[in-house]
């Protein structure tokens, strides 16, 4: 909380002093986003870097709830927008409550390096406000299809990097990874695209050095 | 500001397009459709109806007048706006409109309406809590918008909050909507008619919106911030 509190706490009118770089994490249902925040945060947290979440939630505040359980944050570093079950709007159209909570957390927090925007869940369409963040990944998983790449989502295409999740399913669902890798590798035109396992965390590494590499520059 | 030219920033202002995290509330109604009080369109418009003569024309009308009449004195306007935060009573309510306020005037600020990056500043210092309707009237005034295009602003974003919210939760189809906004229109410009009441003697009386809205903080499944 501000110093200067004569009455009203504030809110996030003003842009706070931007230290953290802001990543989004989109990508549609199920296909691994919360996992990946889940992998992600004791490896950022073992790095060093000053860290906090922001989720949008559809219906509940489960999966703040669920990065507050199984992480290493502190929770108040874990923001839960509710988003009128309007998730899209909330990171495109209207990004103005996410971008109210990345400035509270900059003002609460100072010092804070990297705060992860976990969207609420979408299709292959969606994407984040270039005004909210300074770079979004895009997770999709094997068991969504894997015909995902080649139908050209927007999510897929302009993403600063595509994961593609869940690799160790891909003989079971029947999908062909090699297949879709090729296929992400085309559609994109070479941008990045990595591959995870988030349930044993198989490929996180690789995602967490990308990030540091492209926002923190190796703060 | 020539007729076509006020009615286009009217239009832009007034679209949901326009961002100020509005989507994201719902001012009860969530509650109330999950209790079982609002169950079809007919409901939705009683409750809208209710929220336009017992809260909008007693409260926020007068706050987005007084506001407006400021003439962007922002002394004037903060106290105004001191006033509207002291006299709601629900916390989401308060909170809620802070936080459209506040997210209202960072986009004005940006757009550099005049006003608008100043009064933020005391907003973020904490010297003005920022509620929504001492907000609009700030920068219905910044930007060139007359008392009653401002009010009419303010009177439809009541309408499509709760509309488009109704809708979300399943309780009406499109046309609904729109048919209940039409069929609201002419209460707001009714009790738009009158002379407002003074700041001094701000008045809501929507007792089932609030309990809900205090129901609602300790709820669970929440798809709106109030």
């Amino acid at each position: 909380m501000n110093e200067i509190t004569p009455g009203f706490p504030a809110v996030a009118a003003a842009s706070a002093p931007r230290s953290a770089a802001r990543v989004g994490v989109g990508g549609p249902v199920g296909s691994g986003k919360t996992a990946l925040l889940e992998q992600l945060i004791p490896r950022f947290t073992a790095r060093g870097t000053n860290l906090a979440v922001i989720t949008n939630d559809i219906a509940t505040k489960e999966d703040a709830e669920r990065v507050r359980r199984t992480s290493l944050l502190a929770p108040e570093r874990v923001l839960a927008v509710e988003t009128g079950a309007c998730p899209h709007s909330a990171i495109r159209e209207d990004p103005t409550l996410n971008m109210q909570s990345a400035d509270e957390l900059d003002r609460t927090f100072p010092g804070l390096e990297l705060i992860l925007i976990e969207s609420g869940g979408d299709n292959l369409a969606s994407s984040f406000s270039l005004d909210l963040v300074d770079f979004w990944m895009f997770v999709i998983d094997v068991a969504g299809g894997d015909d995902i790449p080649r139908k050209r989502g927007l999510g897929v295409l302009s993403c600063d990097l595509l994961v593609i999740n869940k690799t160790d399913l891909a003989p079971y669902v029947r999908s062909d990874l090699d297949r879709m890798l090729r296929e992400a590798n085309e559609v994109r035109g070479g941008r990045p695209v990595l591959t995870t396992n988030c349930h044993t965390g198989e490929g996180v590494d690789a995602v967490m050095e990308h990030i540091a590499r492209e926002v923190l520059f190796d703060r | 500001m020539s007729d076509l030219s006020g009615a286009m920033a009217l239009l832009q202002l007034g679209d949901s397009f326009f961002p100020s995290g509005a989507a994201s509330f719902s001012w009860g109604l969530e509650t109330l459709r999950a209790e079982g009080h609002l169950a079809r369109a007919g409901d939705v418009e009683a409750f809208l109806a209710g929220q336009i003569r017992l809260r909008w024309a007693t409260f926020d009308r007068p706050v987005v007048l007084a506001s407006h009449r400021a003439h962007g004195d922002l002394e004037v306007v903060a106290a105004v706006d001191r006033e509207a935060d002291a006299a709601t009573l629900a916390r989401e309510a308060r909170e809620g409109g802070r936080r459209i306020g506040a997210a209202l005037l960072r986009v004005h600020a940006g757009l550099g309406t005049p006003g608008a990056a100043s009064y933020r500043d005391r907003v973020a210092s904490g010297h003005a809590p920022g509620q929504l309707a001492a907000v609009q009237g700030l920068a219905g005034f910044g930007c060139g918008l007359s008392e009653s295009a401002t009010c009419a602003l303010s009177a439809y974003g009541v309408g499509v909050a709760i509309v488009s919210a109704a809708l979300r939760v399943g309780l009406l189809g499109h046309l609904d909507g729109q048919r209940i906004l039409s069929r609201c229109r002419p209460l707001a410009v009714e009790v738009a008619a009158g002379p407002p009441a003074g700041i001094e003697s701000l008045h809501a009386y929507t007792p089932m919106a609030e309990i809900a809205m205090m129901r609602h903080e300790v709820g669970t499944g929440r798809l709106f911030a109030n």
